[in-house]
């Protein structure tokens, strides 16, 4: 006999764990966009030059979550004529991104041979 | 732009409140960038439609503020700043149907203990209205989910934006400073010299004792009304000042109206032989007995909501705006 659970959908779980898969990439990514000073509009403008796409909802919080964690600094400054707050990698940061870029590479090997 | 100001001013009220001004002020500058990059784009102003578009892109009020709140256990993050204002409206709704209950106790010439003993439920009734609520939320939250309720919304139905009150400015305090302090040496001297609020009345009727006894509760409320507002001129950054000088003058009003309402005489006839001044005593005692308690019970009415606004401010500030 067969049992039938309803649960999500097969694009609901993949949609879910793409979303996991790019939860840590997106931190990494933005860590390394702000070895530059930039301000939120501006990051995610490069990111999505990139290929990485990331919207308001989730690159604001990101950015005081990483902010509160003493990875990023922040100060409002004046440009074209508006208060713009613009963030940029502090020196913890600079350390964790550093530590962070060889494991995402030790990763990246791995699965390479994995996949 | 008022609609990109009506939604801010939506995202606002869900976001806590110690991060709140940052948030928005972080928040507008990235719609308008965007706005103003895409009429660059087009060679006019946004459409109302296009500004519509460009909002619903940023997703509903209530689903961008809660990405800047901690995950909570029961109720998720999009659900819990309405859950936790509810919570807080009822908590004081009931504090507020049990204090007019024992207001009406005490008037009822019920003695202290049994009208206090009202109050004294409060606890239980506090914790049955937290179980109920949270109940409900949690309930809501899982079938929503279930349901997978789509996140329909749309700006155009946003509340129109809500003007601030401004502060008092220092004129205008050291204006309310004088008259406090003149109405205080009135009131205060009054009490003593009856003929300076009685005026000619005196000929009829005069204070009963109560007034006497309770003197010092009416010097202290005086002098703590001179000082809030002396404090509010000497530290105009005191936002809360007006709220806590409200909440705190209500307070000590209501130990007066207790007093009050629980006197037998309130005015005493002038001549205590003539029946005429006995029967206009009796009857102002009565009417003056009446709009006590109606002040009561407003008193209390404000004191909740009062205390809603500040407390709710103060826990809003202990909440810790961590991001999920």
């Amino acid at each position: 006999m067969q049992h039938t659970v309803e649960g999500p959908t097969n694009n609901e779980v993949l949609e879910n764990l793409r979303l996991e898969l790019r939860r840590g990439c997106l931190i990494l990514a933005v860590l390394a966009e702000l070895r530059d000073e930039r301000y939120g509009y501006t990051l995610r403008k490069a990111l999505a030059g990139q290929g990485m796409e990331i919207d308001e909802g989730t690159l604001y919080p990101l950015l005081r979550r990483l902010e509160s964690q003493g990875l990023l600094v922040s100060e409002w400054r004046e440009e074209d004529k508006r208060n713009k707050r613009f963030y940029r990698l502090s020196a913890d940061g600079k350390l964790i991104l550093k530590q962070l870029s060889a494991e995402w590479k030790s990763i990246n090997a791995s699965l390479d041979g994995i996949l | 732009m008022e609609l990109i100001e009506r939604y801010l001013q939506a995202v606002k009220f869900a976001l806590p409140p110690e991060q709140r001004d940052d948030i928005i002020k972080e928040l507008r500058d990235n719609i308008l960038s965007q706005v103003e990059e895409k009429e660059a784009e087009l060679g006019n102003p946004l459409s109302e439609d296009e500004q519509v578009e460009l909002l619903k892109k940023l997703g509903s009020p209530m689903r961008l503020a809660s990405r800047y709140r901690k995950q909570q256990q029961m109720i998720g993050a999009t659900m819990f700043p309405i859950y936790w204002k509810v919570l807080k409206a009822s908590l004081a709704l009931a504090f507020l149907v049990l204090a007019a209950a024992s207001i009406a106790t005490a008037a009822a010439g019920k003695t202290l203990m049994e009208s206090l003993g009202v109050l004294f439920r409060y606890p239980s009734v506090a914790l049955m209205t937290f179980a109920w609520i949270t109940l409900a939320f949690s309930a809501l939250e899982f079938f929503g989910a279930r349901l997978r309720l789509k996140d329909t919304w749309d700006p155009r139905k946003l509340p129109p934006l809500v003007k601030q009150s401004p502060r008092k400015s220092r004129f205008e305090l050291i204006a309310q400073l004088l008259v406090q302090t003149i109405f205080g040496v009135w009131w205060l001297a009054g009490l003593h010299y009856q003929y300076l609020i009685l005026g000619p009345g005196i000929a009829f009727l005069r204070f009963g004792p109560v007034w006497q006894t309770i003197y010092p509760l009416f010097v202290v409320m005086v002098l703590v009304d001179l000082t809030l507002t002396a404090a509010m001129l000497v530290w105009p950054q005191w936002i809360q000042g007006r709220r806590v000088s409200r909440l705190v003058m209500s307070a000590l009003g209501l130990v007066v109206l207790y007093f009050l309402i629980n006197a037998p005489d309130l005015f005493v006839a002038a001549d205590s032989i003539t029946p005429q001044l006995q029967a206009l005593a009796k009857g102002t005692n009565y009417g003056v007995h009446l709009g006590l308690v109606i002040a009561a019970i407003v008193s209390v009415v404000n004191i909740g909501i009062e205390s809603v606004r500040f407390v709710g401010r103060r826990l809003g500030r202990v909440h810790q705006a961590t991001v999920s």
